[in-house]
């Protein structure tokens, strides 16, 4: 036998001139009959979008639908429409949302707003001073404390969950997801009543213990269906080949589950990067850098963009954007890392030295 | 390479098991002789893969699993104070039904994974893969592509790299629970070739519901059955030739011919 070339059009692709062009005119005349219409009546255009679009559109393919396949063309015509209507919806949300971020806040960006603090600065004092330095400092450094301490928990809490055959299991679920319903301005009044009741001054530590709550049941949960999905053949097989149970969760089932515990891990962090109210409560603001998170205030993204925002100067505001979109740029850098870190280990399997010279 | 350890002979006194309340084995006595080849037949249900279990103490972790009587290894009682379920599972090496190589490691680490999870100390790793996948007869087609992810490999060749996995571990009996039966004929045919290879240095007792593969690599045969709300047990026990052309039970006889199960 001999190899022959791949044919251009795949038969199941083939259409016919006359169906080609009814999906075109399906296409292109809803778009146009609204936007006659909103220019004849002064309709408003986002308005016109829903009332005279959508239903044309579903109307036009429902028409294109049943000319080429019946009554079951209309249904998987209607649902074509509703799907990518209402994907498109919604990722024009978000890219609004990043869009605006994006264009408002990299007025702001520079080396200078990056590297310097907030103190001496004002409401109306020029960008051309000021930074959020310290906030980014504070950021990391109450997140990266929670996280430290989650993380580990969370994950031991799936493992309790998924591993043992313990009767409590249900309970703690249930408590679990309980808590992960847990307003987080609750969470910050709960230290903050800590903090009064003993006497303590506010500072950074206290933000992470506020934090604590959000991000425990968020990483327990996801970590929890990452170790689900690691089928049960392979703790067999390990267990078969006479590993003790510690060696068999370490060397192949936390391997296997590893891209899931990662994003157990980021899902956690997402949680609580933006979590404003609780650090207000329990850290305060700090206009100056610090970096001890056992001792007094501390500025952070979310309370940055807080404060600035509560002013009414224009110069205020791009500060308030100009910190959004660091806090963006700072989730963006951490999901990327973590993922890559993630993938280059699972891709090389490296031998461990230490058992084989045991 | 011969073996490091001599096949050892592996019985089962007054096997019973029960998961819940529920009886599903009854007084299985059955002898596993060194370096001969014991095929258990019999239809769905009627216990034997849960036997096959109970030979390397696989079976305790089901929860729900109960047990009576005894299995010896050379006269010691697995189940006695003298072992414990890791050492018994070091000597007595198991390979399931489906292909289960470990999915993050590389076909390499797939056959240390066994000496690296029970904790022993490796010699000449190069050497002990080459051996271990020589004598699952798979070497040829891998040894280019040690480093490779094992789930890369093919079903067939899947299996058999589970066989070498168990392989370096040099174990004294090798338990293999219906190996072939998501397999095609040309990779069945070279794990039956493989079992008769390693017959020489170890016991091998095989799960099967293929009766030719029962005909072709066992030298004896135990045929368990259930009857309706009755635990299964062994019907008829005794050399494979025995138990295919001149069965004494009318119920092996039925089964091996095929007009039941």
């Amino acid at each position: 036998m001999s190899f022959a070339p791949r044919p251009a059009v795949q038969p199941w692709k083939r259409a016919n001139n006359a169906r080609r062009l009814q999906i075109i005119l399906a296409a292109i005349v809803p778009v146009l009959l609204t936007a006659l219409v909103v220019m004849t009546s002064g309709l408003d255009a986002n308005l016109a979008t829903i009332v005279v679009f959508l239903p044309l559109q579903i109307l036009a393919a429902g028409l294109v639908g049943f000319r080429a396949y019946g009554r079951r063309g209309i249904g998987d015509a209607l649902l074509v429409v509703v799907t990518i209507f209402l994907s498109a919806f919604v990722l024009v949300m978000l890219l609004s949302v990043f869009f605006s971020v994006l264009s408002e806040g990299s007025r702001t960006m520079s080396l200078q707003f990056l590297s310097q603090n907030n103190v001496y600065i004002s409401n109306t004092t020029s960008l051309e001073y000021g930074g959020v330095a310290n906030a980014i400092l504070g950021t990391l450094l109450i997140v990266g404390i929670t996280t430290i301490v989650a993380v580990p928990l969370g994950i031991a809490m799936a493992v309790y969950l998924t591993q043992s055959q313990s009767k409590l299991r249900g309970l703690v679920r249930t408590v679990t997801q309980a808590l992960s319903g847990l307003p987080s301005v609750v969470s910050g009044l709960f230290v903050l009543s800590i903090i009064v009741t003993f006497g303590f001054t506010k500072s950074g530590i206290f933000g992470s213990l506020a934090l604590f709550p959000l991000m425990l049941p968020t990483v327990a949960r996801v970590a929890e269906e990452a170790l689900k999905l690691v089928p049960s053949d392979l703790r067999l097989a390990a267990l078969a080949l006479g590993a003790p149970n510690y060696k068999a969760f370490f060397q192949v089932i936390l391997p296997a589950a590893k891209s899931g515990l990662i994003t157990a891990l980021l899902l956690g962090l997402a949680r609580v990067i933006g979590e404003t109210a609780p650090l207000i409560l329990t850290v305060n603001t700090n206009n100056g850098t610090s970096w001890d998170p056992f001792n007094g205030p501390m500025e952070t993204l979310p309370a940055y963009v807080y404060g600035y925002l509560s002013s009414s100067f224009t110069s205020a505001h791009q500060r308030a954007w100009g910190g959004g979109l660091v806090l963006l740029i700072l989730v963006a850098v951490l999901f990327g890392s973590a993922r890559y870190l993630g993938r280059a280990k699972s891709m090389k399997s490296k031998p461990t030295k230490q058992k084989a010279s045991k | 390479m011969t073996s490091l350890t001599k096949a050892s002979t592996l019985s089962s006194e007054d096997i019973s098991v029960w998961f819940g309340q529920r009886q599903v084995l009854s007084d299985v006595n059955l002898t596993f002789p060194a370096n001969k080849v014991t095929a258990l037949i019999g239809p769905s249900g009627c216990g034997k893969s849960t036997f096959l279990r109970t030979l390397n103490r696989m079976h305790e972790l089901i929860p729900s699993a109960g047990l009576s009587g005894s299995v010896f290894l050379d006269g010691e009682d697995i189940y006695g104070e003298d072992f414990d379920a890791v050492s018994v599972r070091i000597k007595i090496g198991m390979v399931f039904q489906k292909p289960n190589p470990f999915p993050t490691m590389s076909i390499k680490d797939n056959i240390l994974s066994g000496l690296r999870l029970s904790g022993r100390k490796i010699g000449n790793a190069e050497e002990l893969v080459e051996t271990s996948l020589r004598r699952a007869s798979i070497w040829n087609e891998v040894k280019d592509r040690l480093n490779d992810q094992a789930i890369s490999l093919s079903g067939g060749q899947q299996q058999r790299l589970c066989i070498a996995r168990s392989l370096a571990m040099d174990p004294e009996v090798l338990l293999m629970d219906e190996p072939c039966s998501a397999l095609d004929p040309g990779s069945t045919r070279r794990i039956e070739e493989t079992i008769k290879e390693l017959s020489s240095s170890m016991t091998i007792v095989i799960v099967t519901h293929n009766m030719q593969q029962a005909q072709r690599v066992s030298d004896q045969t135990a045929f368990f059955l259930a009857d309706d709300n009755t635990p299964g047990g062994v019907v008829e026990f005794g050399a494979t030739e025995q138990i295919f052309n001149g069965p004494i039970d009318q119920r092996t006889n039925d089964y091996v011919n095929g007009h039941f199960g």
